[in-house]
């Protein structure tokens, strides 16, 4: 047999049962019936003709149009369907979950199992999928806090009773620094770290070369040509010297100066705000890390596991997903 | 649930059925959330339960050619071998444990006898007990004689070192990435795809083959030469970086703690969210490209954030009081006025509006002790249980909301509709593999 396995099963036992019901059919369709599953169980991998000498015998029901030449596991998953429904309405009496086609249904490409919605539902009522409160909660503060949104922390420490997992002042320090950063203020933002801790530059030389370049690409910025140039040759040059990359980056930046239009330079991006924001964001989680905490939010993590999860199980099944992460809409099954 | 439920005299005259009807399905599901409360997550007994295995099997074993010291825990074999069949071969007391990560164990070599014939590996339950693990199918062995994986079949592959006397040798599987893995000395010696057909349950399992080889084994009672924790770490780690590169929408998380925020009526928070977000840069902006509707959770924020106030504070009168000025509907004006001297009880009866008839009972318990925090209901009085209280009159008041479409909307915000489905998902993966691998635990994350 060419590997169906499970289709073949339901459409054997089907046929079995539909045979030993069906008292009142005729011996010649019965035995036009068995030749028929005969076929179907031999080893080709191809059945033409057999489609419309189905179709009479099963003529009261209507059918869908079942291609020819098709794939027999295709054939089988077809005719596994069409034998639920005559089931359906010779025995109307039949409770309607014995027949119930979504709990038998195939994906007909790749075997997938089908979960109904309101199977999927009755699972996400489980027990063991329960999520706490305390724990969404957690999971919002941390956000808040890594983020940096002090005066939210605070308000929903009180409004909720969640306690933040860092001390809140720090977060004021550290925001400072960002939006120093943020704002081109590099003098301003390095002076700051240092003041919250001077080993986080010390510790950490490619981050005190970047917060150096976004100094130099600012008095590029405002015009003051032999201030950069001067601040160039005394603070970046020796360290160009000592790391390759340092050297090309500062080669970059100094570029800047060359070019009229800095719109349209190969270097431009540099004075993109993209660039400070970068930058912002490195110094926001090296001061982070410094204080031992973890320099993302937990949130994206999850969200970006339930697609994954999402995408694991979608090879085995299909399943109501959430494709819209914003209103966690649950989509029905599809193929 | 109970069927004698409200009704106490208490008509249901003039109130909307549907709104009852509504009530007692948010009652009955926060009455459910209250009980899980007070015993521990289910999914976190369930890991415990499974069951490892301690010792080796001496029922099985092939008892003629070996022999299991007194503590089950090593292995020698007996006579002369002579050809294929007469393998000493002893399975651990229990399969393998598969709700968890990785599953892992170590045998010491104390003499490798004549031949060194030594091997460790997993076998199925129904394992020919005279044949090196690996020699027939559903087993997979790591042999020392000549370091080589047999899984199923006379001949070996390659995979690594042999090993001898004073070598500790382990046999791992990782249910994550679907491997068998094995180490010498500490040292990981390589990895090999866990066929499908080696599901269902596999034994740990350790063989000897010639005169006088020796051998312990370890189940994890002593340390492991092999850092296993650290190599999890790294498994874990690895399966991490993979999810990282997956690309989010732009500010969801923000929309969604904003839309949780809306969502239980922490107003505070939200406006200093608010306002912060406006001066961040760049600016935050979701209006209504990633389609949150705040038309219908903003609904009665005010009302919902100071009655949650109320009620975490334990001022449950003034909290009902005020319920039932904005909200007449929702409470019973009846009920209300029968209720008992006692705070106590006129908590409780708060409680029964919501269907909550078992922890009436148990608040009448609760009066009957004089240390009631320390009593079996005393949980009634935590705090927690406020916040409960607290979320059940949030979303009774959200179903009021003519604009309301659905229950869900009253009962979920969507952060927990999002892990709800992360964790549904995950079990579903782990039962379509036959229950191999760890559950998604929230707890375990933070």
């Amino acid at each position: 047999m060419s590997g169906c396995g499970n289709c073949f099963c339901i459409a054997l036992a089907i046929s079995n049962a539909i045979t030993n019901f069906c008292e009142s059919v005729p011996p010649e369709k019965k035995a036009l019936w068995h030749q028929e599953m005969e076929w179907l169980l031999s080893d080709s991998d191809h059945i033409v003709e057999l489609i419309p000498s189905w179709q009479t015998f099963l003529d009261e029901s209507k059918l869908e149009d079942l291609m020819i030449n098709s794939d027999k596991r295709e054939m089988l998953a077809d005719q596994a369907e069409s034998l639920l429904l005559c089931l359906k309405q010779l025995f109307p009496g039949l409770p309607h979950t014995t027949l119930d086609m979504s709990k038998i249904q195939y994906n007909k490409a790749s075997s997938k199992k089908l979960i109904s919605r309101e199977e999927w539902e009755k699972r996400l009522k489980l027990n063991n999928v329960k999520i706490r409160k305390e724990d969404m909660n957690k999971l919002v503060m941390n956000f808040l806090v890594t983020e940096g949104y002090v005066e939210a922390a605070e308000k929903f420490r009180m409004e909720s009773g969640t306690h933040p997992d860092i001390d809140l002042a720090t977060i004021t320090d550290r925001m400072a620094v960002k939006k120093a950063v943020q704002c081109g203020n590099v003098e301003d933002a390095i002076e700051k770290i240092n003041d919250l801790n001077p080993e986080i530059l010390d510790t950490n030389p490619q981050l005190f070369f970047q917060l150096q370049q976004q100094r130099l690409i600012e008095l590029i910025r405002n015009g003051k040509v032999e201030e950069a140039l001067e601040f160039a040759q005394e603070e970046l040059a020796p360290r160009g010297e000592e790391n390759q990359s340092f050297l090309e980056e500062l080669e970059r930046t100094i570029s800047l100066l060359v070019f009229e239009d800095t719109s349209n330079c190969p270097v431009g991006e540099l004075l993109d705000i993209s660039q400070r924001l970068k930058t912002a964001t490195e110094v926001n989680a090296a001061v982070l890390t410094s204080q031992s905490h973890e320099k993302d939010p937990k949130l994206p993590s999850l969200l970006k596991m339930l697609i994954w999860a999402q995408n694991q199980l979608d090879k085995k099944a299909a399943y109501p997903c959430i494709n819209d992460l914003s209103n966690a809409r649950l989509e029905d099954p599809t193929f | 649930m109970n069927s004698s439920n409200t009704n106490n005299g208490q008509s249901n005259n003039g109130k909307s059925s549907r709104l009852d009807g509504i009530n007692r399905d948010l009652g009955l599901y926060f009455l459910e959330l209250s009980r899980l409360r007070s015993s521990a997550a289910p999914t976190e007994m369930e890991e415990d339960e499974e069951e490892a295995p301690k010792e080796l099997n001496t029922i099985n074993s092939s008892g003629g050619f070996l022999v299991v010291a007194p503590d089950k825990l090593s292995v020698k074999y007996t006579t002369v071998n002579l050809h294929g069949h007469d393998v000493g071969v002893v399975q651990a007391n229990k399969p393998a444990p598969v709700k968890r990560l990785l599953y892992y164990f170590e045998i010491y070599v104390k003499d490798a006898g004549a031949k060194g014939q030594i091997a460790i590996g997993f076998t199925n339950e129904g394992f020919k007990m005279r044949r090196q693990p690996g020699w027939e199918v559903n087993s997979c062995g790591y042999h020392g004689d000549d370091g080589l994986l047999y899984r199923g079949q006379g001949k070996g592959d390659a995979f690594g070192p042999t090993y001898t006397t004073g070598d500790t040798v382990g046999g791992g599987i990782n249910y994550a990435s679907q491997e068998f893995f094995f180490t010498k000395n500490g040292v990981l010696v390589g990895t090999v795809c866990k066929e499908k057909e080696m599901k269902g349950r596999l034994f740990p399992t350790i063989a000897v083959h010639s005169q006088n080889e020796e051998v312990h084994v370890n189940f994890g009672q002593k340390k492991f030469a092999f850092d296993l924790k650290e190599y999890e770490a790294q498994e874990r780690l690895k399966r991490q970086m993979t999810i990282e590169k997956i690309s989010l929408p732009p500010n969801i998380s923000y929309g969604l703690v904003r839309s949780y925020l809306l969502h239980y009526g922490y107003e505070d928070t939200l406006n200093s969210f608010d306002l912060a977000s406006k001066s961040t840069i760049p600016p935050v902006y979701i209006a209504q490209e990633n389609g949150f509707d705040e038309q219908d959770i903003g609904y009665a924020l005010n009302q919902r954030k100071i009655l949650r106030q109320l009620i975490r504070n334990g001022e449950i009168d003034a909290a009902i009081s005020k319920l039932r000025d904005w909200y007449p509907q929702i409470v019973q004006v009846g009920a209300l006025e029968e209720a008992v001297k006692y705070g106590r009880i006129e908590l409780a009866k708060f409680f029964r509006l919501a269907g909550f008839d078992d922890l009436v009972q148990d608040c009448v318990a609760l009066l009957a002790y004089e240390h009631p925090q320390e009593s079996c209901v005393g949980y009634l009085l935590e705090e927690s249980q406020r916040d409960l209280v607290a979320d059940t009159v949030n979303a009774m008041i959200l179903s009021t909301n003519p604009n309301t479409q659905d229950m869900e909307g009253c009962l979920q915000s969507y952060l927990e509709r999002l892990l709800r489905q992360l964790t549904a998902c995950c079990l579903e993966r782990r039962s379509a593999n036959g229950e191999q691998g760890e559950a998604f635990l929230l707890r375990r994350v933070l």
